[in-house]
C-alpha cells in the first residue's frame, strides 16, 4: 500500500462530523450559556471560578462524557509535577519532573493522536498486520495539552509560579471559551486573572460585540463556503473554475471558521473578566509566507516558537542547524494538526517556504511590487490548503494539477458557472472581511463627529441583527461543526 | 459618560433580546409536527444515565432545541431571505425559484439509478408478463426542472438521455411521450406535482394509446379545494410563497368507482377529501401513498383491467384513465416488494401501465 493511502484519517474530513457541544448551536446559544452567564454573576466572587469549572466540565463532556476523566488527569497529574518541578528548582529533580510532565502529556497526546497513523505506517512498511487500535481523538487535547505544558514549562523557568489552587488550575485548563478549539492560552498570560479579575460593562460590550461577530464569521460566511466545499466533492463534474472555487473557498472557510471561533473565545473570556491574546491578524493580507505565520494561528506559532524553536538554538546557531530546527518545527506544526501525511507535507512545505524567503526571497519581496508579493502569498497559501483538506497526497497532487489545467479538463462547466454565480456575493464579502479594510473604513467613519454618532447608534442594532441571523441559519442548518474542533 | 451609556445600551438591547428569545425557547410548549416541511419534530429526549452517558441525550438535544425553536418558520424564512436577497444566492437547500416556481435541483443524472430503474421494470416484466396477453406501456413524467433549469442557467439532470436511456432498455414495453405535450404551466408552484385539471390532455395521449379512442378532456366537473394548497417546495424553500389552488376532476363515474387497499383493508373514493386538512392536501388523489391499491368501476363491465405502476405523479393521473376499465390496480414498487406482487394479482389479460416521473427514475434504490 502506498504510504499515503494509510493515513489515518485523523484529519480535518473526520472533525466534521463531531457531536460535542459548539458555539455555534442552539444549545449553546440559548441554553447553556445565559445559565451560565446568569449564574455566574449572581455567584459571590469566591464562587465564580467553580462556576467556570463545573460549566467547562458541562461543556466538554456534552458530546463526549467519558473524555473528562483524562483532561481532569492530566490537569490533577500536571498540578502535582507544577508543584514538584518548583519545588526543586534549580535541582536535578526539577528537571526531572518537567521530563515527566512532557512525558505524561506527549504521552497522552500521542496515543489518542498518532498511534493508530503510526501503526498503519509501521504495517505498510513492514508488510505487518498489527489491528489498529482505532481510539477516538477527545475534543480539544492537542489546544490543551500544550496549554499544560506552557504551564508546567513556564514553572520551570520561573516565569511564573505553581499554581497552589487545584480549581484554579483545573479552571485555566477548561475554561470553555478556549478549551476545544484555541487560542491555545498561555498560563502566564491569564495566571493573575484568575485570582482576581475586573468585570466591567465595557469588557461585556466588547466580548458580546466580538463574540456576535465572531459567531457570524463561522455561521454566516464559513458554513456557506463549507456547503459549496461540499458541493464540490460531492459532485461528478470536474473542470478548471470548480477546483479553483472549491480551492478559494476552502481557503477562506478554514480561516473564518478558525479566525471566527478565536473571536468568539476571545469575546466570551471578556464577558467572564479575562483577556486572550489575539489568534488572527488579518493574515491574507500578507506580503510573504514568513509574515502570514506571523499572522495566522498566531498562538501556536508563538507556542512553537517559545517552546521548541528558540530551546532548539533557534537562528542562533550554524546554518544547517538553524535549517534543520525550522524543518523540525515546521513538520511537528503540521502533523499538530492531524495524524496524516498530508498534514505532514502541508507543514513541511512551508518549512522549505520559509528557509527559501530567509536565504534569498525574503529581501527581493521587500523590492516587489505589493500586489507581485499579495499574489505569491495567496497562490502558495490557497495551494497549501488544498493539501491540508486533502484526504491523501495523490488527491491534493491531482487537485493542483487541475486547478492549473494539467489535467485534460475543461475550463468550466454548468455546476461550476452557477455555483461562482450563486457564491459571488459571498466571496466577495469573504475576502473583503478577510482584509483590515473593513477596520479601516469604521476607524475613518469614527474620527467624523456624525460618523461616531452614527456607529455608537448602530453597534446594538448590528448586533441584535446578527444575533437573530445567526440564530436563523441555525434552526435552518444541518452543516455546522467547527474544522478545528479537534485539533 | 458617554461610553458608559453606549454600554450600557449594548449590553440592555442585545441582552433583552437574547435572553427573551431563551426564555421562549425553554418555555414554548413542543409542537408535535412541521406542516411546512411536513415532518415530525423532534421532541424533548428520555433523559437516563445511558443516554446521558453515551451522550445519546445531548445529540437529540440539539435537534430538539432547533426544532422546537419559537418562530421557527419565521427563522427559516429569514434566512431564505438572506440568502436569496442580499447575498444573491440562486438556491436555498437545493430549491431555486424561477419564474414563480420553486423547483428541486435534480442533478446530475444518476445513469446507475436510471439503469436499475429500468432493470426492475424489466424484472416485473420477465417475472410476471412476458408470455401472457399482457400489452406494457411505459411513459415518463419530466419534473419542473426539465422545463426551466437549463434555459435559466441552472444544473439539471440530462433528460434526452434519461428518456433514451429508459426507451432503450425497456424494449418490452410502448413508449408514450409525455415531454412534448407538457408545459410549466400544468405543474403547481409550490410542490413537486403536475395539476390534474391541466393533465387531461396527457391522460387523452395515454388512453389513445392503450386503445382508448375518446377524448375525455372537457368532460370533467372540477372541483376547486377552497383551502390554500402548499405544497411541499413551499416547506423546502422556506420563502412566503402564494398558495396554490388545488383542483380535482370528477364525474359519475370517477363518483361511482372503490377504491380498495390491500394494506389497510379499507374501502374509499377516489377522492378522500379528508386528506384536504392534513399535511399533504395532494394525499386527496388516491388517499395518497400506498403499495397496493384496488380500483373497481361498476359502470364499466367490458372486465378490461389496467395494472399501474406508479408513483405519487399517478394518483392524479389513474382517475383520468378510468373510464375505459372495469378494474385499476395501482401498484407502488417503493413500498411493496416486486416479488410478492405475484400474490395480489394474476397477470394473464390486462394492461401494464409503467408512469414514473424522473425524479424518482433518478433515485431508484428506493425499488423493492
Amino acid at each position: 500500500m502506498p504510504l499515503e493511502k494509510c493515513a489515518v484519517q485523523i484529519s480535518i474530513l473526520s472533525y466534521l462530523n463531531s457531536d460535542g457541544m459548539v458555539f455555534s448551536s442552539i444549545t449553546f446559544l440559548y441554553y447553556f450559556l445565559p445559565l451560565v452567564i446568569g449564574l455566574y454573576f449572581v455567584c459571590p466572587k469566591k464562587l465564580k471560578n467553580g462556576v467556570l469549572l463545573f460549566s467547562s466540565l458541562i461543556f466538554y463532556g456534552w458530546g463526549e462524557p467519558k473524555y473528562i476523566i483524562f483532561m481532569v488527569l492530566s490537569i490533577v497529574v500536571n498540578y502535582i509535577l507544577g508543584l514538584l518541578i518548583e519545588r526543586h528548582s534549580g535541582s536535578a529533580w526539577g528537571k526531572r519532573w518537567l521530563i515527566v510532565s512532557v512525558v505524561f502529556s506527549l504521552g497522552m497526546l500521542g496515543y489518542f493522536k498518532y498511534v493508530d497513523f503510526f501503526i498503519e505506517n509501521v504495517n505498510s512498511l513492514t508488510g505487518l498486520s498489527v489491528p489498529l487500535l482505532k481510539v477516538v481523538l477527545p475534543i480539544g487535547i492537542s489546544f490543551y495539552t500544550f496549554q499544560i505544558l506552557s504551564y508546567t514549562i513556564d514553572v520551570y523557568r520561573k516565569s511564573t509560579k505553581a499554581q497552589k489552587n487545584l480549581l484554579s488550575l483545573a479552571t485555566y485548563v477548561a475554561f470553555f471559551p478556549q478549551l476545544i478549539a484555541g487560542p491555545i492560552v498561555r498560563y502566564t498570560d491569564i495566571a493573575k486573572a484568575l485570582d482576581s479579575r475586573e468585570h466591567s460593562l465595557m469588557k461585556i460590550r466588547i466580548g458580546i460585540r466580538r463574540f456576535l461577530f465572531g459567531i457570524s464569521k463561522k455561521v454566516l460566511i464559513a458554513n456557506s463556503l463549507g456547503e459549496l466545499c461540499k458541493i464540490f466533492a460531492d459532485s461528478q463534474e470536474r473542470n478548471v473554475l470548480f477546483y479553483w472555487l472549491y480551492a478559494v473557498a476552502f481557503t477562506l472557510q478554514i480561516y473564518f471558521d478558525f479566525s471566527g471561533y478565536s473571536d468568539m473565545a476571545i469575546g466570551l473570556g471578556k464577558v467572564f473578566g479575562f483577556d486572550f491574546q489575539e489568534n488572527f491578524n488579518y493574515p491574507f493580507i500578507s506580503q510573504s509566507i514568513t509574515e502570514f505565520w506571523r499572522r495566522w494561528h498566531m498562538s501556536l506559532g508563538t507556542w512553537f516558537r517559545d517552546y521548541l524553536y528558540i530551546p532548539l538554538g533557534g537562528n542562533r546557531v550554524g546554518k544547517m542547524r538553524w535549517l534543520f530546527n525550522i524543518f523540525l518545527v515546521w513538520m511537528l506544526t503540521g502533523l499538530w494538526h492531524g495524524a496524516a501525511w498530508n498534514f505532514v507535507i502541508w507543514g513541511m512545505l512551508f518549512a522549505v517556504l520559509l528557509m527559501i524567503e530567509k536565504l534569498w526571497l525574503g529581501s527581493f519581496l521587500k523590492k516587489m511590487p505589493k500586489s507581485i508579493s499579495h499574489l505569491y502569498v495567496m497562490l502558495l497559501v490557497i495551494i497549501s490548503f488544498v493539501i491540508f483538506d486533502a484526504p491523501d497526497l495523490s488527491t491534493s497532487a491531482e487537485r493542483i494539477r487541475s486547478m492549473f489545467g494539467m489535467s485534460g479538463l475543461p475550463f468550466t462547466g454548468v455546476q461550476s458557472v452557477y455555483y461562482l454565480r450563486s457564491y459571488l456575493i459571498i466571496f466577495v464579502l469573504a475576502i473583503i472581511g478577510s482584509t483590515d479594510l473593513p477596520k479601516r473604513i469604521i476607524g475613518r467613519i469614527r474620527k467624523t463627529p456624525f460618523g461616531s454618532i452614527a456607529l455608537t447608534g448602530a453597534e446594538p442594532v448590528v448586533c441584535v441583527v446578527l444575533l437573530l441571523l445567526t440564530t436563523a441559519y441555525l434552526i435552518d442548518a444541518s452543516f455546522n461543526p467547527f474544522l478545528y474542533f479537534r485539533f | 459618560m458617554k461610553n458608559k451609556k453606549t454600554n450600557r445600551m449594548l449590553v440592555i438591547l442585545v441582552g433583552t433580546v437574547w435572553v427573551l428569545l431563551a426564555i421562549s425557547s425553554w418555555l414554548s410548549p413542543s409542537q408535535e409536527i412541521s406542516a411546512s416541511e411536513r415532518r415530525k419534530l423532534a421532541g424533548f429526549p428520555e433523559i437516563t444515565l445511558k443516554s446521558l452517558v453515551t451522550a445519546d441525550f445531548m445529540e437529540s438535544f440539539e435537534q430538539y432545541a432547533k426544532d422546537q425553536f419559537p418562530g421557527r418558520f419565521l427563522f427559516r424564512t429569514m434566512k431564505a431571505y438572506v440568502k436569496f436577497y442580499p447575498l444573491g444566492q440562486k438556491d436555498n437547500n437545493g430549491i431555486y425559484i424561477q419564474d414563480g416556481y420553486a423547483v428541486k435541483m435534480e442533478y446530475p443524472l444518476n445513469e446507475a439509478s436510471i439503469q436499475n430503474a429500468a432493470d426492475k421494470f424489466r424484472y416485473l416484466y420477465e417475472k410476471y408478463m412476458e408470455g401472457k396477453d399482457v400489452k406494457t406501456y411505459l411513459t415518463v413524467v419530466p419534473d419542473k426542472g426539465y422545463f426551466l433549469s437549463q434555459a435559466n442557467g441552472y444544473p439539471s439532470m440530462d433528460y434526452p438521455k434519461l428518456f433514451e436511456m429508459m426507451k432503450a432498455n425497456t424494449d418490452f414495453a410502448k413508449y408514450i411521450d409525455l415531454s412534448d405535450i407538457l408545459e410549466i404551466e400544468d405543474y403547481y408552484k409550490t410542490d413537486i406535482h403536475w395539476k390534474q385539471e391541466k393533465i387531461a390532455k396527457a391522460a387523452d395521449k395515454i388512453r389513445g394509446e392503450l386503445g382508448e379512442e375518446k377524448e375525455r378532456a372537457g368532460q370533467y366537473k372540477t372541483i376547486e379545494v377552497e383551502t390554500p394548497f402548499y405544497g411541499v417546495y413551499y416547506g423546502h424553500s422556506a420563502l412566503p410563497m402564494k398558495p396554490d389552488n388545488l383542483k380535482y376532476l370528477t364525474n359519475d363515474l370517477i363518483d361511482a368507482c372503490t377504491v380498495y387497499n390491500w394494506e389497510t383493508g379499507k374501502t374509499t373514493t377516489v377522492y378522500d377529501t379528508q386528506k384536504l386538512t392534513g399535511n399533504d392536501p395532494y394525499d386527496v388523489y388516491l388517499s395518497g401513498a400506498a403499495a397496493l391499491l384496488e380500483i373497481t368501476n361498476p359502470n364499466v363491465n367490458n372486465g378490461k383491467e389496467l395494472v399501474i405502476f406508479r408513483d405519487s405523479f399517478g394518483s392524479s393521473l389513474a382517475p383520468l384513465l378510468l373510464d375505459g376499465y372495469s378494474k385499476v390496480t395501482m401498484v407502488d414498487i417503493r413500498y411493496i416488494a416486486s416479488d410478492l406482487i405475484g400474490d395480489y394479482i394474476t397477470f394473464d389479460d390486462q394492461d401494464v401501465l409503467f408512469v414514473y416521473s424522473t425524479s424518482v427514475l433518478n433515485s431508484s434504490a428506493m425499488f423493492k
